[in-house]
């Protein structure tokens, strides 16, 4: 049996809340629904469909349009997020097809199948650090100043290393220099308010943005008069500031600086034996960005850049344990900091090459791992290069290949190639392979915990396991170690090939489907397995490269515009995942389960096997957008999620029984606003208007919320 | 050739085994095979804390196969038992645990697969305190641990062959270790779990007629 074993005493979920307006949701229900009128054949640039013509970076490192693209890239833009009434990142993620935000650990994000600490998170390219049990938290993020999110699919390592194996996220921030200053507040259910400020300028040479964010709530209870709220109540700040300078033609210079805080009270109750201790105290997150560069056009075939990114995260939690227990505190502190030279070359109108290379450099102190005055560093050098070349008119052809050489752990190559063909201005083919790699973290490497509330189990990392056994040993604490104590080795990276194939199809009438089939093999997946007893019976575990998992679906986009006002868009994911392990243990007829109803012990077969917990076979939405040429709008988006399941109940280890699998639900989500005189924008909206709720599985979901926004532009 | 000598090697074997079946079990006699389910034997269960870990009185329940009926720890040390239960912990009577002639092994598979013990079938005896015949441990014997949810679960498709005491076959499935044969739900607070733990239910078939057949 595997389980995932947490660090963290307490898992506070930090979504955003907002209010309840019971009646005002009706209204919205009804203009949410326009009668699907007015088809028009003229050819509208509306937001909706000129994402085919953006420019994406984070595909291939380079500016390129969207529509020319080799690999299966989305677009958020700003508009849309802001017509969603999203605030946060994992808000707007929630809505897009075959990306699901996942209640463990704060919001994360699962994407083709891949949990999220395969996911690479990218602000401005830069990647976010700071996750807890692999997960990085997306409501860390606000998406108030953010001017549009790029996201890749499939493995993306060839580039961007470490992670981008599901895919890779980008977060893009307002345009500096723009002169323009925006300020908005929202109130929202459960006391949230959320508060924030843009600016932006052009001096000169000089291009300036700042931002500024609060969000606050007061948190709600699912169980009613519990102790420990289901959220409690929280604030989190966000500051930014971007600068650009134009030192020449050829020379330009430029920083981001941002930094975050979040801070959440905790209230904890355990029950235990009739006995209720109570615990109260805080977490404080902190997390702060430097991200220099200095860009050199050499001529108008060679570009450089060099680029610097310094990041910490600094977490820490403070429990004031009532009774005999006494205080706890946890501590964690972690610091990032790469250099980085890219070069891009245009030898020709039709091919680019780009060459880069880097140095990480990475630390982490915790009292997870050893006491806080020991670090844990780890460093990281890589060279990358990539070359796209278009064939001819219609074929193009991308190859590329990343190498990573590092201390702690084994080194990693990562090739990728795609291939994009053009049979007509209607339909466009993509195929894509790539490896992807996950690096052991500083947790499976150092960690060094003993819980003793939950059985005195104990979990070392593969650096400290060897140690902390003699250790042990030598106290006579032990009962035995295992067989797999012997095969304790260095952690490998994980490591994925991603397949992808794509097809886009766009008809004149506005007509935009696309659809695309993945495919993943996981490897050296990192898992926890026991490696001795203590004498109390207690297991001492540690980490082991044993779990091939698969993961392969289908996903499909289709969007119409209707009319000059009237948008919709509809997509599917449908997604199979398995323990490759699993599924031959199956076929040998070495899996049983239990019948939940008679007890009854019987043979699995692969029909009952319900592959990888946390995934959904089904997921999907439909989305409408309207919105008239007198600035006002209105949006309806059903958001779907197919049953997934949750946990082993009947001891094989595996989801198979039908009450290991947690419901599946629909949610529907309205906003509508007004612009009055281009200055005042006003927006109300109510999330999950069905008022869908779910304790157990979803407590980051407080049931149906309301909201009203108001936006200034000075 | 080789192959050849294997077959002749399978024949005789299987013929070997067939005039085996016929000395010692001439007809699969229903009569002396019982079967039995058991619930709510209580496995010395919760009493207290100890240094925040929960803890019972620390004595066994010594069950009798053979008769069907919970054992006197007063005669732990005598042939009358046949398999002990105390917590997660389940002893037979042989080796460090007693004095009769028992042993076991866990056998994967299904109970009603098991119809026969196979001859070549190591029983082993318990060695306290580093091993034991059903070993004790998640995902070593007959259970396992979740440590998030704080629940114990028989693992499906393994099936305790127990030697008894006085040398005859017995198959166990436990099929739940909480009161009334139910595991709480997951959500259930850490007080029900511990409360309502080390009650077991199992089933069990016994052959008194020294064959390997539970037919």
């Amino acid at each position: 049996m595997i389980c995932d074993i947490s660090m963290m005493m307490v898992n506070v979920d930090r979504s955003n809340i907002a209010p309840d307006f019971s009646c005002m949701w009706r209204f919205l229900l009804s203009i949410s629904f326009f009668p699907l009128a007015g088809f028009s054949q003229t050819n509208t640039d509306s937001i909706f469909n000129a994402s085919l013509n953006e420019v994406v970076v984070t595909a291939t490192r380079t500016p390129r349009i969207m529509g020319n693209l080799a690999i299966p890239v989305s677009l958020i833009v700003n508009k849309t997020m802001y017509q969603s009434g999203s605030l946060r990142l994992n808000d707007i993620l929630a809505e897009q097809t075959g990306l699901v935000i996942t209640d463990n650990f704060g919001r994360g994000i699962q994407m083709q199948g891949l949990s999220s600490e395969y996911t690479l998170v990218l602000l401005d390219g830069e990647p976010l650090i700071g996750r807890t049990g692999g997960v990085l938290d997306l409501s860390r993020i606000t998406i108030r100043n953010i001017r549009k999110i790029e996201i890749i699919k499939g493995p993306s390592s060839s580039l961007y290393g470490s992670e981008a194996m599901g895919g890779v996220i980008n977060i893009v921030t307002d345009r500096a220099g723009q002169h323009k200053t925006d300020a908005s507040i929202r109130y929202g259910r459960f006391g949230s308010i959320d508060g924030a400020i843009n600016v932006s300028r052009r001096f000169k040479n000089t291009d300036i943005q700042i931002a500024s964010n609060y969000n606050r709530s007061e948190g709600y209870s699912l169980k009613p008069f519990a102790i420990q709220k289901t959220v409690e109540p929280f604030w989190k700040s966000a500051h930014q500031l971007n600068l650009h300078h134009r030192i020449s033609d050829r020379w330009k210079a430029g920083t981001g600086m941002r930094f975050n805080t979040s801070h959440i009270d905790n209230s904890i109750a355990v029950h235990n034996l009739g006995n209720t201790i109570v615990s109260k105290g805080f977490e404080k997150n902190q997390e702060y960005n430097f991200t220099p560069y200095l860009q050199y056009q050499v001529d108008k075939k060679i570009k450089s850049v060099l680029r610097g990114y310094i990041t910490g995260f600094d977490a820490m939690q403070q429990l004031d344990v009532k009774d005999a227990y006494g205080s706890y505190n946890d501590k964690f502190n972690q610091l990032f900091a790469r250099l980085e030279q890219q070069t891009d070359f245009h030898p020709t109108q039709h091919s680019t090459l780009t060459l880069g290379a880097g140095i990480i450099k990475e630390q982490v102190s915790s009292n997870r791992y050893d006491s806080l005055s020991t670090t844990r560093q780890n460093q990281i050098i890589y060279s990358f290069v990539q070359h796209e070349h278009a064939i001819s008119e219609r074929f193009t052809i991308i190859g590329g290949a990343r190498f990573d050489a590092n201390k702690a752990y084994a080194s990693v190559l990562s090739p990728k190639l795609s291939f994009q063909f053009k049979l007509n201005q209607r339909l466009n083919f993509n195929a894509s392979y790539g490896r992807g790699f996950k690096a052991p973290d500083f947790r499976q490497l150092y960690l060094n915990f003993t819980n003793l509330a939950a059985g005195a189990y104990a979990v070392f990392g593969t650096e400290v396991a060897a140690t902390e056994i003699k250790r042990m040993s030598d106290a006579q604490l032990l009962e035995q170690t295992t067989d797999m104590f012997s095969n304790l080795s260095i952690l490998k990276p994980e490591t994925s090939g991603g397949l992808n194939f794509g097809i886009k199809y766009v008809h004149p009438n506005n007509l935009h489907v696309n659809l695309n089939i993945f495919r993943n093999d996981l490897s050296n997946m990192i898992v926890t397995d026991v490696i001795a007893f203590k004498k109390n019976r207690g297991q001492i575990y540690s980490y082991f490269n044993l779990k091939r998992a698969l993961t392969q679906g289908a996903e499909i986009n289709v969007s119409q515009q209707i009319s000059n006002t009237l948008n919709i868009q509809a997509g599917y994911q449908y997604l199979f995942t398995a323990d490759k392990d699993v599924t031959v243990a199956i076929k040998r007829g070495q899996v049983f389960q239990r019948s939940a109803s008679n007890n009854l012990v019987s043979r699995m077969g692969l029909n009952d096997y319900g592959g990888l917990p946390f995934r959904s076979k089904h997921s999907g939405n439909l989305k409408l957008f309207y919105e008239n040429p007198k600035g006002f709008f209105a949006t309806s988006r059903i958001i779907y999620r197919g049953r997934w399941g949750t946990m082993d109940m009947d001891g094989n280890g595996l989801i198979n029984r039908n009450d290991e699998f947690a419901r599946g639900y629909v949610k529907l989500n309205v906003s509508a606003g007004i612009q009055i005189r281009q200055r005042i924008k006003l927006m109300a909206g109510v999330d999950n208007v069905f008022n869908y709720k779910d304790i157990i599985h979803l407590p980051g979901n407080p049931g149906r919320v309301g909201y009203l926004d108001l936006q200034f532009n000075f | 050739m080789k192959k050849s000598i294997f077959f002749a090697f399978v024949l005789m074997s299987s013929l070997l085994f067939v005039a085996c079946e016929k000395e010692d079990n001439p007809t699969a006699n229903n009569s002396t095979l019982t079967s039995n389910v058991v619930k709510d034997l209580v496995a010395d269960t919760i009493v207290g804390l100890s240094n925040g870990q929960p803890v019972g009185v620390g004595k066994y329940t010594f069950y009798s196969l053979e008769n069907n009926t919970v054992v006197p720890s007063t005669d732990s040390n005598s042939n009358k038992w046949d398999i002990a239960f105390r917590g997660t912990s389940i002893l037979t009577n042989a080796g460090t645990s007693g004095p009769g002639a028992g042993g076991a092994f866990v056998y994967t598979g299904t109970y009603d697969e098991l119809k026969t013990v196979s001859p070549d079938s190591v029983f082993k005896k318990d060695s306290a305190p580093s091993s034991y015949a059903i070993p004790s441990g998640s995902n070593r014997g007959w259970y396992v641990y979740d440590p998030v949810n704080n629940l114990i679960t028989p693992i499906p498709g393994r099936v305790l062959v127990i030697k008894t005491a006085k040398g005859n076959y017995a198959k166990v499935e436990i099929i739940n270790y909480y009161k009334g044969g139910t595991t709480p739900a997951p959500s259930a607070s850490d007080e029900i779990k511990l409360k309502t733990q080390r009650f077991y239910t199992f089933r069990f078939a016994h052959q008194a007629n020294g064959t390997a057949s539970f037919q």
